[in-house]
């Protein structure tokens, strides 16, 4: 059988280009990285390319692209204010990223680059320095008051306190491991599943039953559309949830 | 996945800062058992606040499911 059975050779990075060594370790251009300039490109094309007609009513793609700012611009003004609005660049271009390449991902042989926890963690480590570099330069040490719960009676601050480093030292470990897990964890069902249908094929009278997974591989492609689309949400907005952090201390 | 996802990242982080704690001081093993127990009350902490089942408001505007 020339198709591949094993769910995880899917996410095997693939050299293009190689550049070189470090150490034993190679230092390539590989699918992934390909994947990221091709999202780059698309969402370029979609943000300047599209608008640059700046039509008063807008064609398909500029409405499209007019859509995805201000469902963000919202989103960005709920969680943070009106002083969140500097951080709406960085916001969308973090969410248009992550959709682009979530939707990539789910093109039949594509390759879901958030689907590699280092791609993720990265994002989610750009998020936490923001916060902390622009809460640092803007409050200076009453940026500690993140720390300190409101409402919480003194004796308990010496365990509270703590607790509330720890948790703000847990958030991009959760903010990077809930994007990755949700679209590894797709890809690898939607593949079992799949391939069920074709184990089920060659297995003699057993292929009566080979339309049910089928429906469900159907019905799992559609959830993880909507998986992909909604983390992409999830990280956009827990990112101006915790840029919120940096804007008021001390909650 | 959401909630599974918020209690790993806090026995996770409690073990890193243990690890780092321990391997910086000196102190092995006890930086790692009590920094893991406090990511262990992290954890549930944070599951607490995400679902709303603590007693001051859950953070605003935090997107439910998943």
């Amino acid at each position: 059988m020339a198709v591949s059975v094993d769910p995880i050779h899917q996410f095997e990075l693939q050299p293009l280009v190689s550049l070189g060594h470090i150490g034993n370790q190679q230092i390539a251009f590989t699918q992934s990285a390909l994947y990221m300039f091709v999202a780059v490109g698309i969402i370029a094309l979609l943000t300047i390319v599209a608008t640059s007609g700046r039509s008063v009513v807008p064609g398909r793609l500029q409405a499209l692209a007019e859509t995805l700012y201000e469902f963000i611009a919202d989103t960005v003004h709920q969680a943070t204010g009106a002083e969140g609005k500097r951080f709406l660049p960085l916001v969308f271009s973090l969410f248009m990223f992550v959709l682009i390449l979530n939707l990539l991902g789910m093109i039949p042989y594509a390759f879901a680059v958030t689907s590699h926890l280092i791609v993720t963690f990265g994002l989610a480590l750009v998020v936490i320095l923001t916060v902390v570099i622009y809460g640092v330069a803007k409050h200076g040490t009453h940026f500690l008051g993140v720390f300190v719960p409101s409402g919480v009676p003194k004796p308990l601050l010496l365990i509270m306190v703590p607790i509330e480093i720890v948790s703000f030292l847990s958030r991009p470990i959760s903010l990077s491991v809930r994007l990755f897990a949700n679209i590894l964890a797709g890809h690898i069902a939607l593949k079992i599943f799949a391939f069920f249908v074709v184990q089920l094929l060659v297995a003699g009278a057993w292929g009566v039953l080979s339309p049910l997974p089928l429906a469900l591989t159907i019905a799992l492609t559609a959830l993880e559309f909507l998986v992909a689309a909604l983390q992409a949400y999830v990280f956009a907005t827990l990112t101006a949830v915790y840029l919120a952090d940096a804007l008021h201390p001390g909650h | 996945m959401r909630l599974s996802t918020e209690f790993i990242a806090g026995v996770i982080a409690g073990g890193i800062l243990g690890y780092l704690f321990d391997h910086l001081l000196g102190t092995k093993p006890w930086g790692m058992i009590v920094l893991l127990m406090l990511g262990f009350v992290t954890g549930i902490y944070n599951v607490m606040r995400v679902s709303g089942f603590s007693g001051q408001k859950a953070e605003k505007d935090r997107p439910e499911g998943s």
